[in-house]
């Protein structure tokens, strides 16, 4: 196959975003992986279409090796049951997380932290009077604690991309200690797994090895180091941050025509 | 003699009492009990303690008045974007909500289930699912008909005795006055047997007191009965029957029919705002006696349309499905 490159303005973002995790997700060829629902849905569809083929998809509401012949719409859709291995309840399907056997978990969120700790619940104001509620816990906490690493994909803007979460839902490499909520490393509560990345709309970040704390590896072509730290809130360090390959045209054709052709996941 | 459980949905609604914890069996837009969420919104049940998750036939019982406290793990319409009447209902601090984590419904469920008190698990340790600050449970319990359903504490934290795993919580069973679910078919005895997942209705429908199953076919009991292995909750746990027809419209059944999605859309759309939900009510709930009336109203062209295509189980969309 030789490699026809999209001209920066021919996809959007969040094509890019989605084309970036699916080419990160040849890392786990043949591995077990729980996906979260929305676009790493959409992301590991893709993934299997052309890097990916032997990924096995476990999925939170009790498929084993799912292989959804259509995107799914939610997170329970008969299409996901339709040529999966075996279909039982959520309990089930968030088991295989708990027994330690899924290599990677792949979720979205609302807004993320310098730890990779994600936050799906609710942003501003108060928990019992947020100034907006979102989906809560769902998978993301189950896979954020036991996955053996974890991919996180949003958009990326200054009020998502913190210094710290308004609420914790997926746990980083720093979580809360209870009762008091001292900030700990995972380690000290005996979890396993921590995130290995935090895709954008920017570029794709990674995790210091000593502090843990999250810094620019690769930015998106038409992308500037500046832009990410200009849409970034807290001082994310960019010194090491190469420019990521271009978008593939195939990658958007295969997005547009043949995965997602009603816009159901409003990409573009 | 064995006394009939077939009842109508009128009659099923009318058992369940203001306060009552209660478990909708499916989830998001799947296997959701829709029909029967309408008819307590119709029988304006209030202050009901929703246990599980809040999205399709929950919002609408949110939207209708029917609920004081939630306490579960997601709220949002899949695709269709976060429960609308819930996230008005949370924002506006109109209603108690107690986030627990996906897992731990679960298994908190199957403690339930199978009569113990509590489970262990990890599944929330170092998040803000633990955070005392937002600890509700106190609140959700005020307002239960019947405090004892609900435990005294959310959990408690200790190092794991057996394993050495780290710290684990305890999590107490969750208990339930009623569990509805909708089904696609059921015995006339009351054993059950759904296709697709199972979502959390075969640990729910043990952990209840009261079962009520709306299913798409009341088939005889024998029938069902020659494959007992397929089959998920006995008759002995199933208290009422209702067969009702597309009574997860404008959700998904798998094998019968697939998401209405236009219907879906408008849903999000008009309830961003209570003004809209009752608009969307006075057509679709206030101004209907009965389901088989929303279904004309439907029409059966429309309904046609949603039904899946074997072997699939859905409508596959080069087939015509989801538009």
């Amino acid at each position: 196959m030789t490699k026809k490159y999209a001209q920066i303005g021919e996809y959007t973002p969040t094509e890019a975003m989605v084309a970036h995790a699916a080419r990160f997700l040849s890392n786990f060829n043949g591995k077990k992986g729980l996906i979260g629902t929305g676009l790493p849905l959409v992301a590991s569809q893709l993934a299997k279409m052309i890097y990916s083929p032997d990924m096995i998809i476990f999925v939170e509401t009790g498929q084993a090796d799912a292989n959804p012949q259509e995107l799914p719409i939610s997170i329970m859709d008969s299409r996901i049951t339709y040529g999966s291995s075996w279909q039982m309840g959520d309990p089930e399907g968030l088991y295989p997380l708990s027994r330690n056997e899924i290599d990677f978990g792949f979720i979205g969120g609302a807004q993320i932290d310098k730890y990779g700790n994600v936050n799906s619940t609710f942003i501003g104001g108060d928990y019992n009077k947020p100034e907006k509620r979102l989906a809560g816990t769902a998978g993301a906490v189950d896979i954020g604690v036991f996955a053996k690493t974890t991919v996180i994909l949003m958009a990326h803007q200054k009020r998502r991309v913190v210094d710290s979460v308004d609420y914790l839902t997926t746990p980083g490499w720093m979580v809360k200690k209870w009762p008091e909520g001292t900030m700990v490393r995972r380690e000290e509560l005996g979890m396993q797994g921590g995130p290995s990345c935090f895709i954008s709309s920017l570029g794709i970040m990674k995790f210091n090895e000593d502090d843990k704390i999250m810094y620019l590896d690769q930015y998106f072509p038409g992308v500037t180091p500046e832009d990410v730290k200009a849409n970034t809130g807290y001082d994310i360090d960019v010194s090491r941050a190469t420019e990521a390959e271009p978008i593939l045209l195939d990658e958007i054709r295969l997005l547009r025509e043949e995965i997602d052709p009603l816009n159901i996941y409003k990409m573009r | 003699m064995k006394t009939s459980k077939l009842v109508n949905l009128q009659e099923a609604i009318q058992e369940i009492r203001d306060g009552d914890t209660i478990f909708l069996g499916g989830i998001v837009e799947d296997r959701r009990p829709v029909a029967a969420a309408m008819e307590m919104v119709r029988q304006q049940k209030r202050n009901l303690i929703l246990l599980g998750t809040c999205s399709l036939s929950d919002d609408i019982l949110v939207g209708g008045g029917c609920i004081g406290a939630y306490r579960g793990c997601y709220t949002s319409n899949g695709a269709f974007g976060i429960s609308p009447n819930m996230k008005r209902a949370a924002e506006s601090g109109s209603i108690v909500i107690d986030d627990i984590g996906h897992l731990d419904l679960g298994i908190a469920l199957m403690a339930a289930q199978a009569g113990a008190p509590f489970i262990a698990s990890k599944t929330c340790i170092g998040t803000d699912v633990l955070n005392p600050d937002y600890d509700n449970l106190s609140k959700v319990t005020e307002i239960a008909r019947n405090q004892d359903m609900l435990p005294n504490k959310k959990y408690i934290l200790m190092e794991d005795p057996f394993f050495g795993m780290g710290t684990v919580q305890l999590v107490p069973a969750i208990k339930l006055d009623i569990c509805i679910c909708h089904v696609q078919m059921v015995g006339e005895e009351g054993t059950v047997r759904i296709d697709g997942s199972l979502t959390h209705d075969h640990f729910a429908a043990l952990a209840a007191n009261k079962v009520i199953v709306t299913a798409e076919k009341v088939v005889p009991e024998s029938f069902i009965r020659q494959d007992p292995n397929r089959n998920c909750i006995p008759c002995t746990s199933v208290d009422m029957i209702v067969e009702l027809p597309w009574g997860a419209h404008p959700g998904q059944v798998y094998n019968y029919y697939d998401m209405d999605i236009p219907f879906l859309q408008e849903y999000a759309n008009m309830c961003s705002t209570q003004e809209g939900f009752i608009k969307w009510a006075d057509e679709w709930i206030y101004g209907i006696k009965r389901h088989e009336e929303y279904l004309d109203k439907l029409g059966a062209s429309r309904l046609e349309k949603l039904r899946a295509l074997p072997p699939y189980g859905y409508v596959p969309r080069k087939k015509g499905g989801v538009k």
